[in-house]
């Protein structure tokens, strides 16, 4: 019994080991959160240059001790092999730890997109615990180092509120798609489809003519816009086609992707259309997308057929030409088969843009031709990537119409200028 | 504590014994003597015993009985009887006898008289405050109830407050406690035993349960375990709960103490056992399992709806207090990815100004808050107020202003502090403080996995608990029969059964519709 | 005073089995199935679920006429004294390594996951501190711990589970037999033992207050497990994808990874705390079980005081393998092999015994 005691107490010291522990102890006050990181493409062979848009966390806090006039985001920019070197590296010029729990966006110039060796280097974001794969990818324009640093948001003092709302106001209006890691790692794997990532920029073209008729059939940058906004612009899709860039899609083609994919979370878009009863004005609808496309495909024969069905409701809000289409059935039926057909003729574009040009699709057909497999091996064998470009594709577009405005009847032109 | 080191080292400590006398046994043995013939001799004992005339309230009357010539010497603590009723009832009609031959019995006109044989039985009977006779020629005295000990008439509970239903609380004399508990149940299967447990104080303990529904196994437990005391004095119920109950060094209690006659029925009428006692404003109930302290009556007096928001809220309460320093703790040190992004980035910039980290600072503000809480006892009334406001201001506003806390911290505290005073029973709330900081330094140490480890010992440590043999977490854990009235209640007319755990004889309290 | 002294009703029992088995999606067992049966592991799960109701069913049977035994009790009185002490000695070392390697498989989830600089010892040494108490406190406090969290732990899963399918796409798990039926068998054959739990529960079986209850727990349990795993299995897949999924080692981690919740971008750190008590309640009665066995074959009554013991040599064992990510998965697909067989057989031949010796006879005649 007298042993039995100090035995005891024997057995309590392997726990102070653990009371000098702590290990993962992070002060909140010795970190700084990135919340962008940009990539680009550097002299060397097997580095890139890595900029860190970093937050400030003081602006912006309402706090007793009054408040700073210091800058809201700092950027720094090194060359290193991957970004999780980097975290170290910067430290030469960063005073605390770098913390990734902020992150939202990751920012690649064209450049860097557009080269071969681009994935070895994304892939290290799959690897690094901290890098979530709902992080946003961007592709830029011009260098993501100049992106990041000349973007300037007005209204919002945190950086990181500028980039989620609006990378997601983008994606629910459907000018830029949902481009983030998890996908991009799915669909490089899958090698089925192709990828659209997020296009922005931030050099905006200021000559006249460079206007466009229908403002969104075009990229980040194309479109002019005047006034003291924002100095970036985010519109249009960058297609990546097994891990690197092949081309681009405009604002236009990107929502009709966003419309014929069934996964997209667009609900209702409004776009302007041409007036069927006048040739210099636009109507413009919305379109509410209320039932899945339907997707018949037949890969038995030879070539393949794919039949696709797009069920739109359309609600008609504008009405420029003042012709009043509500009353008159041949007049509703006027609109809806010019409205089809403009839609089908701009969706069959695109498709054969795919077909020819970037020879995959980004509509997620390929996941349609899934079903119809037994086994993974037939699937492969099929070979969705080679028998693409070869196929029998066509679009139906189903219109259905919903509403006419808050008041469906306008004044007739002719009877207001009597 | 050199003393705790030399023990855990195993040596010997030289015990010197404490030098002391058995004044008990010596006082016992001037007990030890019968009565005698004369009434002289009975006199001269009696006053010895009792050290008159130094004692000032022993009282002696001596007279001779009307008519008889026979002097009769009556005895009694003056501060302690209804002297009233000696004058009255056993004076008067001794002095105004007229019957040569009456017997004592036939003279005295108290409530009841017993025969007493033994000096022992007289010191017994005049130290509880009756009277007693001796008559000159008798070997045997006499002895007749006219107790009437001072004490505080029935008031408000203080500790537990309800909002519905009744206020009567204990008072210190256990009769009035004794008729507050009768009143509620008029029933003759009522029993109100009493045992005396201490040697040299003679305090009596009152054991009460209703013989046709509580367990006899349980009852001749407790019975026991007084019996088996064996301590100079216990005063009251507070300190007979530690001498009873099974784990003196465990957080959690392992019997129930209660102010209120109307909670104390209730458990009397489930087949639990409540114990009374002389200066004790309130009674011990045993078995107490862990939702005895969680419950409160108010949840049964308003309705079902809402007694279990108030249910609701309570729990929430119970689990932010322990809880939400510690998750600050973890959250902000170890896992500071959770934090939505703009209050992240408002932590991390009010962090910048701050000299201490978060550990400390939450450690510091919750030892300001006990510190505040214990004073607050003491404070002597006109005082209050004053205390709160400069509490408040000093702690709260300054500290903030000159940068030693951030405000948020100043919130967690608040709130763990406030949603504390939820849990009106005196014990569970003492353990849920002490609790609350040891889950503030496993989260220190070890975030969210130390604060798991230890919530999953405690539960372990919980659910292996048991009171006089009932688990602690029962009805809930292993599972019995019973009203299911754990967390949330049912409405009263579904709850009919009585608790399983408690082995009644009759588990059903309505003959009617009885579902399980 | 007890109700049942040192038993436990049939809540508790099957709330335990409940955590014990539904808490394998959680570790890497979907991984192991992943990697051979690729996008049809569902398909193989149910196939091992069908499989696994034979011996199940057997090894009831054999509970039923011998109900106030254990499982070594029950080997040694079919077997024999020494065929049987050896077969529970094969069941034991076999029972404390899958053991050992779990545990060692959770703390380094924990490790590379959420702690990524606390040194695996002190991990490790927390967890099993927590389990032995658990283990030492005895199995109606594992039974009453399990029960009363048991409802918090699973709506977190399935809060986990119903976001994660929010997220995903149905159609990621066509094509529907993936690798093709032969893989899909393989898959069942070799890791049938997945369900080998079960035959451990055995140990315990006296232990449940009444046999009916044990039956009747044993069975819903089983059926309630099956189905958590394998749509477990399946919302994985929709996540995922299956050319993801092979490479992901732990995919319910890599789930609340990539999940929000509304404002809160980050969820991981919520739904560590009740995996983590899923863990430990796991790991207590992993650790009850082992000691149990152990005691029973040494004959040693008071085998609680051997927990101490016991986590020492685990701790020391658990720590060893020096290339953790390589060594566990293959240790683990090892022991699995050596385990899927066995699983299958031994109840067979139980019952085969059984029926030579004519026990079951006997209880019929008994209960006439």
């Amino acid at each position: 019994m007298k042993q039995n005691n100090l035995i005891k107490l024997i057995f309590l010291i392997p726990f102070i080991l653990i009371l000098t522990g702590c290990w993962d102890l992070k002060g909140l006050d010795r970190q700084v959160f990135v919340i962008g990181i940009g990539l680009d493409v550097s002299d060397e062979k097997g580095k890139i240059d890595i900029t860190y848009l970093i937050a400030n966390p003081e602006v912006g806090t309402s706090f007793a001790g009054g408040g700073t006039e210091e800058d809201t985001v700092m950027t720094v920019t090194m060359r290193s092999p991957d970004f999780l070197s980097l975290r170290h590296s910067v430290n030469a010029a960063v005073a605390r730890e770098i913390s990734y729990d902020l992150l939202k966006v990751i920012v690649v110039s064209e450049e860097l997109a557009k080269d071969e060796e681009f994935i070895r280097f994304l892939y290290s974001a799959e690897k690094d615990r901290e890098i979530k794969r709902n992080t946003y990818l961007i592709v830029t324009k011009e260098k993501a180092a100049e992106f990041l640093s000349k973007n300037d948001p007005k209204f919002l003092t945190r950086p990181h509120k500028f980039y989620e709302n609006m990378i997601q106001r983008g994606i629910e209006v459907g000018f830029i798609p949902n481009s983030e890691l998890h996908h991009f790692f799915r669909v490089t794997e899958e090698d089925a489809n192709l990828f659209l990532a997020t296009y922005a920029t931030t050099n905006i073209r200021q000559k006249e003519d460079e206007y466009r008729i229908n403002e969104m059939d075009a990229l980040a940058g194309d479109v002019r816009i005047e006034g003291e906004t924002n100095s970036a612009n985010f519109l249009g899709a960058a297609v990546f086609l097994e891990g690197m860039m092949i081309g681009t899609l405009t604002g236009v083609e990107n929502r009709i992707v966003m419309l014929l994919h069934d996964a997209s979370s667009i609900t209702d878009i409004l776009a302007p259309i041409p007036d069927p009863f006048h040739e210099d004005y636009e109507l413009t609808v919305r379109i509410r997308k209320q039932h899945n496309t339907s997707v018949e495909m037949n890969v038995h024969d030879m070539p393949s057929k794919i039949h696709v069905t797009l069920p739109l409701t359309v609600d008609v809000l504008t009405d420029p030409s003042m012709e009043n289409p509500v009353d008159n059935k041949k007049k509703v039926e006027k609109l809806r088969s010019t409205m089809e057909e403009f839609m089908e003729t701009k969706i069959m574009a695109l498709v054969e843009k795919s077909q020819k040009e970037f020879k995959a699709e980004p509509f997620g057909w390929s996941l349609y031709a899934r079903k119809e497999f037994k086994t993974l091996k037939d699937y492969m064998e099929f070979d969705w990537m080679r028998t693409y470009p070869e196929m029998k594709i066509d679009v139906d577009v189903e219109i259905r119409f919903g509403q006419f405005g808050r008041q469906p009847k306008t004044p007739s032109y002719k009877g207001i200028r009597d | 504590m050199f003393k705790v080191l030399k023990k855990l080292a195993g040596k010997k400590r030289n015990k010197r014994p404490v030098g002391s006398e058995d004044t008990l046994a010596s006082q016992a043995s001037t007990k030890d003597q019968s009565i005698s013939y004369q009434i002289e001799d009975n006199i001269k004992q009696v006053k010895k015993i009792f050290h008159y005339p130094d004692n000032k309230d022993i009282k002696l009357r001596e007279c001779k009985i009307g008519a008889s010539e026979k002097r009769v010497a009556i005895f009694f603590i003056s501060t302690i009887t209804d002297v009233r009723t000696i004058e009255d009832s056993a004076i008067g009609p001794i002095l105004k006898n007229k019957h040569p031959d009456a017997t004592l019995k036939e003279i005295i006109a108290t409530q009841n008289i017993t025969h007493l044989s033994t000096m022992r039985d007289i010191v017994q009977n005049m130290n509880t405050g009756n009277a007693v006779i001796f008559i000159e020629g008798e070997t045997s005295a006499y002895a007749f109830e006219c107790a009437n000990f001072q004490g505080r008439s029935v008031e408000k509970a203080e500790n537990e407050v309800l909002i519905k239903g009744p206020k009567e609380a204990f008072t210190e004399k256990v009769v009035v406690n004794l008729s507050l508990i009768r009143k509620r149940i008029k029933n003759e299967d009522l029993m109100a035993e009493s045992v005396t447990i201490s040697t040299r104080s003679k305090n009596e303990v009152f054991i009460l349960y209703i013989r046709n529904l509580a367990n006899e196994k349980l009852v001749d437990n407790i019975k026991n375990r007084l019996k088996n005391l064996d301590v100079d004095a216990i005063q009251n119920l507070s300190l007979l709960e530690q001498y009873v109950e099974e784990r003196p060094f465990s957080m959690f209690p392992s019997v129930l103490y209660s102010e209120r006659p109307d909670r104390a029925t209730s458990f009397l009428e489930d087949g639990h056992i409540i114990l009374l006692m002389d200066n004790s404003p309130d009674s011990l109930i045993m078995p107490a399992t862990f939702w005895s302290f969680f419950h409160t009556s108010d949840d049964h007096y308003l309705r079902f709806i809402f007694g279990n928001f108030a249910r609701f809220i309570r729990a929430g309460a119970m689990f932010i207090t322990i809880f939400i320093s510690a998750i600050y703790i973890a959250v902000t040190t170890y896992h500071s990815e959770m934090i939505p992004a703009d209050l992240l980035l408002a932590i991390a910039g009010s962090r910048e100004k701050v000299p201490f980290p978060v550990f400390f600072e939450i450690l510091l503000m919750e030892i300001a808050f006990e510190l505040i809480r214990e004073a607050g006892l003491r404070v002597p009334n006109p005082m209050g107020p004053t205390i709160g406001i400069v509490g408040a201001l000093i702690l709260g506003q300054a500290a903030v202003e000159a940068n030693i806390i951030s405000p948020i911290v100043i919130i967690v505290v608040a709130l763990s502090g406030l949603t504390s005073f939820t849990i009106s029973d005196v014990s569970l709330n003492f353990a849920l403080r002490i609790i609350r900081f040891i889950f503030i330094f496993s989260a220190g140490l070890f975030g969210i996995f130390g604060m798991t480890s230890f919530f999953v010992m405690g539960i372990f440590y919980l659910t292996s608990l048991k009171s006089f043999g009932v688990p602690f977490l029962a009805p809930m854990s292993p599972h019995y029969v019973a009203s299911g009235d754990t967390i949330f209640r049912r409405v009263l007319k579904n709850e009919n059964l009585r608790p399983g755990y408690l082995k009644p004889k009759d588990m059903k309290k309505k003959s009617d519709e009885a579902v399980k | 005073m007890k109700q049942n002294e040192g038993k436990i009703g049939i809540r508790d029992y099957m709330a335990i089995i409940l955590l014990t088995l539904g808490s394998k999606i959680s570790d890497d067992t979907p991984t192991l199935l992943y990697k051979t049966a690729k996008n049809s592991a569902w398909i193989s799960m149910l196939g091992i679920a069908l499989l696994s109701l034979i011996p199940i069913l057997f090894l009831l049977k054999v509970f039923s006429v011998h109900r106030n035994k254990n499982l070594h009790e029950i080997n040694v009185h079919l077997f024999g004294k020494v065929m049987g002490n050896l077969i529970s000695m094969g069941v034991l070392l076999l029972g404390f390594s899958s053991f050992v390697l779990d545990t060692s498989v959770y703390v380094d989830i924990i490790g590379s996951m959420y702690f990524t600089r606390t040194p695996t010892l002190a991990l490790y040494i927390l967890m099993l501190v927590v389990c032995g108490y658990g283990a030492k406190r005895g199995i109606e406090s594992i039974g009453s711990a399990a029960w009363l969290t048991l409802f918090y732990l699973k709506a977190t899963l399935f809060l986990a589970l119903i976001f994660a399918f929010t997220k995903g796409n149905l159609k990621f798990i066509f094509p529907l037999w993936g690798p093709g039926t032969l893989e899909i068998a393989k898959t069942t054959g070799s890791k049938l033992s997945i369900f080998a739990d079960f035959y451990y529960l055995g140990i315990i079986a006296p232990l449940v207050s009444s046999f009916k209850e044990f039956r009747k727990g044993t069975l819903w349990a089983f059926a309630i497990v099956v189905v958590e795993i394998t749509a477990a299995l399946i919302i994985f897949v929709i996540l995922f994808d299956f050319t993801s999924i092979e490479v992901i080692s732990y995919p319910f981690h890599e789930t609340i990874l990539y999940l929000s919740i509304g404002f809160l971008s980050n969820v991981e750190s919520m739904f560590l705390p009740f995996w983590l008590v899923a863990a430990f309640i796991r790991f207590s009665f992993y650790l009850y079980l082992v000691v149990t066995l152990f005691g029973g074959i040494f004959k040693i009554k008071e085998f609680e005081y051997l927990v101490p013991v016991f986590i020492v040599i685990v701790l020391f064992l658990g720590i060893m393998p020096k290339n953790l990510t390589y060594t566990l998965p293959y240790l683990r697909e090892m022991i699995l092999g050596i385990l899927s067989p066995l699983f299958f057989i031994l109840p067979i031949l139980m019952w085969g015994m059984a029926k030579l010796r004519g026990d079951f006879k006997r209880e019929a005649e008994q209960s006439h």
